[in-house]
């Protein structure tokens, strides 16, 4: 864990940023999150331990996109790369947040950390320089969608941050891809904040390469009347961690996430979500959807807290599993702590492999075993592609899942 | 008549077959031989093994065979994955057809036809001449278009699947095809629209066999041959005849037989 | 929302066993060191085994941390400052009941549990406990026609010490928590089943435990082995008086199956709860743990959890034998400051084997009400199966109810679903039975009770009624 150690020694930052100085105090005092937590007493130790093996990257070299060209109307952004933009149009504007106004809300975030359940978010702090944050303030109708792009290259350990500020009425379809390089650790946290009556639809996609990494945290503010739609997608990371964190600041808003998850060969990838509502009428419908194959392991941890405020919430969670090989091993736990007494709240778990008389049915019919699979498995996952927003469908993903196996 | 179709070679030969699932026997000796042309009824009551023959010889994995041969077109199948049979011309229609959501019922019988058209030599059919099929197909069971473009089973009402299912029949041109209760849960109407499009699927080269309850079904097709199972066993077998019978006298009448 | 106070008198009832009887006990000073334990095993008149077994557990506790990892707050236990043996004075051989003290037959005749041959229960066998020792169990001779044996633990480790021996922390080693740990250096009395193959055992058979003085901890152990193709239904009920203390009440059930054995565990726990503002009651730290050993084997716990300050137990089920059934049926009632952290593991180890956990907790007043479970399906529990179903109740905006699920499966060929939900007793249902003139308590006592029917229908007869009973004593308003 060579970043720890020179982090501890105060050893890796040359010129740190105020954000910089408060997280890494906060870090140098308790450097690693508590392996014993419910957050953490599932990851692979050792993954874990690679993650951080890596030489902090601070270069950055250019990225090639591996995705068709984008039509003329979609705003690409690469972190780290094309950050500049300033965009006012007729019904819109995009500009960048000044340095004042993100560190102010950098801070404010930071005040609301827990050392332990926000330490990847503390760790990205840390690392970071300011030229790797991108922040935004948008407002406006008839936003074009917008592409974010973060990477890791090789051999190294890249930091991303991005914030977003969603201004008052205004709707956006919001598309966040991150690659890993082969053997690279990415460490992505974004924060996104919903002002009054104002919509994402937000697709996040992940994927690496042989033995990449990620600890992708996700920080979601609503305020009331906003409606925030998440789309996920994780696959092909040796580790990867997806961390979740939505709180409804009134309550008021309405929450829906579709997220799915695939492991293959020694991988392990897991997802945390935690879900706060701190007012009236929230509503949350959420599903996670794993698969896990080979040697790999799938985790998934969903908790929704409704205190006593947070009357007639409806929040619903679902959390389903496919475990196709002896060797592989998924992990649920789902969790509901309520106070308040007039809430709808329901959750559900299931693990089993594909169902054998749906394949038998398709059987009958002539369909090989490895087809009727095939289909029975894109049936499966369409629901989680179906809602990733924008461009997906110029990439095939499900095919390209799929056909990978 | 009889003789003529005797002359030919069987479809399907059942020879004293013995099966159970998790170690509990369900099949103790059941035979039954089915010619080109002929219509078999199977009746008997709920849990007598029926269901369980016709998911045999359609090769449902979560049974065994202990004993005994199933025998299609002179081809020992005891082997045969499910997939195998229906390509070379098995057909089963559920009692309970399986709701698959999120696959295109379209799809679905498009992926199977062609399975069953390549294992026939056949040119596979792209989206566009698949759709010229179904449509004239779907005529047959009075279907609506529109089911082609909703999930699989799912949501349908019950005649629905089971008009779903002898829309699969007809695409699939089965050699034979065992059908497990087509009749129940339908309406007058709709057991009529069933019962005329498996009419028109079948001809002098095809055998059936029917499982059912009751007699209404026959009615509407009779049937060369009826045999009455009770505890994993044929135990009678006549004429057309025999299911009126049945149905006069109940299976309490039946009991009598059981050796 | 009109309702909702009328809700909280409603499940505001005075605890109705909260007497003390007044009897001469022997009792050991306070605090616990090595001398204590022997001096326990000395006053028993042990075997060197079971001293030796004893010291073991003592030396393992010591290196022990009290665990703090649930959802719950309490006062640290001075475990210097309570007295481990208790037992009321009595002549030093009872050869029947009539030398019982009266006073104690009498307490259990309050209770509703009489031991005399006159007034017995005449279907169920009973083992006695007050505080630290068993008094009396009835129906001996009738049982030993059968082969069953029930009696007190204390006499089983004299009359068939190759059992105790044998099985004796089998399922719950010493070593496996802090309280099973400290049960297993100072546990007192309990009670021991054995049914011998294939028996079917004639009654049910039951334990009635009744913590009398204030300061002594109560550390019962229990150990029921059934024999190949036999079956026994074991029913246990508590109750304590009312001390402005907590006391600790740190018990270890052991339940071994073998093949085709079964085992009914069913346990309604009505502890003293401590007052409207949390003051004393019991803290009720259980370890329960059947093993199905055999093929085919089946354990099935069932508890109305309603009394206790803390209750803080995981009755639960290693699933070995192939085609092993394991079942947990539970319903917590939390009022006041109660807090209960509850619910069980299921773990399957062998191929087939099957388990089914329905859980129903109700919250009212300030209390705390956790279902915390794990299922898990391990690499060679192939063909298995779980279903779980957790449903909770919230009377009044104060209380809280929370479900933990913990599900790992490494298996592919097995199935696990998972179901919970929450609900409260809504304003509709309410004025729809009142409207049919049906008295407000009385419509929460049927809603609730309807909310818990699918674990009151797993109870045997006896112990359903009584169950529904307790709970309706607990929502009754004006019943004094």
């Amino acid at each position: 864990m060579k970043i720890i150690e020179e982090l501890k020694n105060n050893k890796l930052i040359d010129n740190p940023t105020e954000i910089q100085k408060i997280c890494l105090h906060k870090l140098q005092s308790n450097p690693l999150p508590n392996p014993k937590s419910e957050l953490w007493r599932l990851s692979n130790k050792s993954k874990f331990s690679n993650f951080l093996d890596h030489s902090l990257n601070k270069e950055n070299p250019k990225l090639d996109i591996p995705y068709p060209k984008n039509p003329q109307s979609t705003i690409r952004l690469i972190i780290g790369e094309n950050c500049q933009i300033k965009l006012t149009e007729e019904n819109y504007s995009i500009q960048q947040l000044s340095e004042n106004e993100l560190n102010k809300y950098i801070k404010e975030q930071i005040s609301f950390f827990d050392q332990n359940e926000n330490w990847s978010d503390l760790l990205n702090l840390s690392l970071n320089c300011t030229k790797n944050i991108l922040g935004l303030k948008i407002n406006g109708s008839k936003i074009p969608p917008i592409e974010i792009f973060s990477h890791a290259s090789s051999n190294s350990l890249n930091t991303k941050t991005l914030v977003i500020f969603l201004e008052k009425d205004c709707d956006i379809e919001l598309l966040q891809v991150n690659l890993g390089k082969e053997n690279s650790s990415l460490s992505q946290s974004t924060f996104l904040c919903l002002e009054e009556n104002s919509s994402i639809n937000h697709g996040v996609v992940s994927y690496g390469e042989i033995r990449s990494n990620l600890l992708n945290s996700l920080n979601v503010m609503q305020h009331k009347n906003s409606e925030y739609n998440l789309g996920s997608l994780h696959f092909k990371f040796n580790y990867a961690r997806f961390e979740i964190r939505i709180r409804q600041s009134a309550g008021n808003a309405k929450t829906n996430i579709k997220g799915m998850q695939i492991t293959k060969k020694d991988e392990q990838i897991s997802t945390y979500t935690k879900m706060d509502f701190n007012g009236p009428n929230g509503f949350l419908n959420q599903i996670n959807k794993s698969l896990a194959d080979d040697k790999s392991h799938a985790i998934f941890e969903g908790s929704i807290i409704v205190p006593k405020i947070a009357q007639k919430t409806d929040a619903s969670q679902l959390s389903r599993n496919l475990l196709l090989s002896n060797l592989a091993q998924i992990d649920t736990k789902p969790q509901l702590e309520i106070i308040a007494d007039d809430v709808k709240c329901k959750h559900g778990a299931t693990i089993s492999q594909l169902n054998e008389e749906e394949l038998f049915y398709m059987r009958t019919r002539g369909i090989t075993l490895p087809e009727a699979s095939k289909l029975q498995l894109s049936s499966y996952f369409q629901e989680i592609i179906s809602f990733i927003p924008v461009s997906k469908d110029r990439w095939d993903l499900l095919d390209k899942l799929l056909n990978e196996n | 008549m009889q003789s003529k179709m005797k002359e030919s070679d069987p479809i399907l030969e059942v020879e004293n077959l013995f099966a159970s699932t998790d170690n509990l026997p369900i099949l103790k000796g059941v035979s039954l031989t089915v010619y080109p042309g002929e219509i078999h009824a199977i009746m008997g009551r709920n849990g007598c093994g029926k269901s369980t023959l016709s998911k045999i010889i359609a090769g449902h994995p979560s049974y065994n065979i202990t004993n005994g041969d199933i025998k299609f077109s002179g081809e020992n199948i005891n082997s045969l994955e499910p997939e195998e049979r229906a390509q070379s011309g098995i057909f089963l229609g559920f009692q309970y057809p399986i709701e698959i959501p999120g696959v295109s019922n379209l799809e679905f019988l498009r992926v199977s036809t062609n399975a069953r058209r390549k294992f026939l030599k056949k040119e596979e059919l792209d989206t566009f001449d698949f759709e010229e099929l179904v449509k004239e197909k779907l005529e047959l069971v009075k279907m609506d278009h529109a089911f082609l473009t909703r999930s699989v089973n799912q949501g349908f009402s019950g005649g629905e699947k089971k008009r779903n299912e002898i829309l699969q029949m007809a695409l699939l041109e089965p050699k034979i095809a065992i059908l497990d209760e087509t009749d129940s849960g339908l309406d007058i109407d709709a057991l009529r629209i069933v019962a005329s499009g498996i009419k028109k699927i079948s001809n002098a080269q095809t055998g059936i066999i029917l499982i059912t309850h009751y007699q209404r079904l026959l009615d509407e097709i009779e049937p060369n041959y009826v045999h009455v199972m009770a505890d994993g066993q044929i135990i009678k077998t006549g004429r057309s005849e025999l299911a009126l019978e049945l149905e006069k006298k109940g299976y309490e009448w039946t009991d009598n037989f059981i050796k | 929302m009109v309702n909702e106070n009328l809700v909280q008198d409603v499940v505001k009832e005075p605890y109705k066993y909260g007497f003390v009887t007044d009897i001469e006990t022997e009792k050991i000073a306070k605090g616990l060191n090595e001398d204590v334990i022997r001096l326990i095993s000395l006053k028993k008149e042990e075997p060197k085994y079971l001293l030796d077994f004893r010291l073991r557990a003592f030396k393992k506790w010591q290196k022990m941390k009290e665990p703090d990892w649930a959802e719950i707050g309490y006062k640290q236990i001075d475990y210097q400052d309570i007295i481990y043996y208790s037992a009321p004075k009595q002549k030093e051989k009872i050869s029947s009941l009539d030398e019982v003290d009266p006073k104690l037959l009498e307490t259990f005749d309050k209770l509703g549990i009489p031991l005399t041959e006159q007034k017995k229960l005449t279907n169920v066998a009973v083992d006695a406990v007050f505080d630290s020792v068993s008094i009396a169990t009835t129906f001996r001779e009738e049982l030993a026609e059968h082969g069953v044996i029930f009696c007190s633990i204390s006499e089983a480790v004299k009359n068939h010490s190759d059992l105790i021996e044998k099985y004796l922390g089998s399922v719950v080693p010493a070593s496996d928590n802090y309280f099973a740990a400290l049960n297993s250096a100072v546990f007192s009395d309990g009670s021991f089943v054995y049914i011998p193959k294939g028996v079917t055992c004639p009654m049910d058979l039951s334990s009635y435990f009744r913590i009398n003085s204030g300061d002594s901890g109560q550390f019962e152990r229990t150990l029921i082995i059934a024999e190949e193709s036999s079956s026994v239904s074991y029913l246990e009920g508590c109750t304590a008086p009312m001390f402005d203390t907590n006391t600790l009440h740190a018990a270890v059930v052991e339940l071994i199956a073998l093949d085709d054995a079964s085992i009914k565990y069913s346990t309604v726990q009505n502890w003293y709860a401590g007052d409207e503002e949390g003051v004393g009651g019991i803290f009720n730290f259980v370890t329960k743990r059947g093993k199905c050993l055999g093929k085919r084997s089946k354990i099935s716990w069932s508890q109305v959890e309603t009394g206790s300050a803390i209750t803080w137990k995981y009755p639960s089920c290693l699933l070995l034998g192939e085609e092993s059934v394991g079942e947990f049926y539970s319903v917590a009632l939390t009022n006041n400051l109660q807090q209960a952290d509850t619910g069980t593991k299921m773990i399957h180890i062998g191929p087939k084997t099957k388990s089914t956990i329905v859980s129903k907790g109700i919250s009212a007043g300030n209390s705390i009400n956790s279902y915390r479970g794990l299922v898990k399906i391990g690499t060679k529990a192939k063909g298995s199966r779980n279903y779980s179903q957790c449903d909770s109740m919230l009377i009044g905006d104060q209380a809280s109810a929370n479900t933990f699920p913990y599900i790992k499966s490494q298996q592919p060929n097995s199935e696990i679903e998972h179901e919970a939900s929450t609900c409260r007793i809504s304003e509709d249902q309410l004025f729809y039975l009142q409207s049919r003139g049906i008295e407000f308590e009385e419509a929460i006592s049927m809603m609730v009770s309807g909310f818990c029917r699918d674990v009151f229908n797993q109870l045997p007869m006896e112990f359903a009624a009584e169950a529904d009973k307790l709970l309706a004593l607990k929502l009754e308003g004006s019943v004094g």
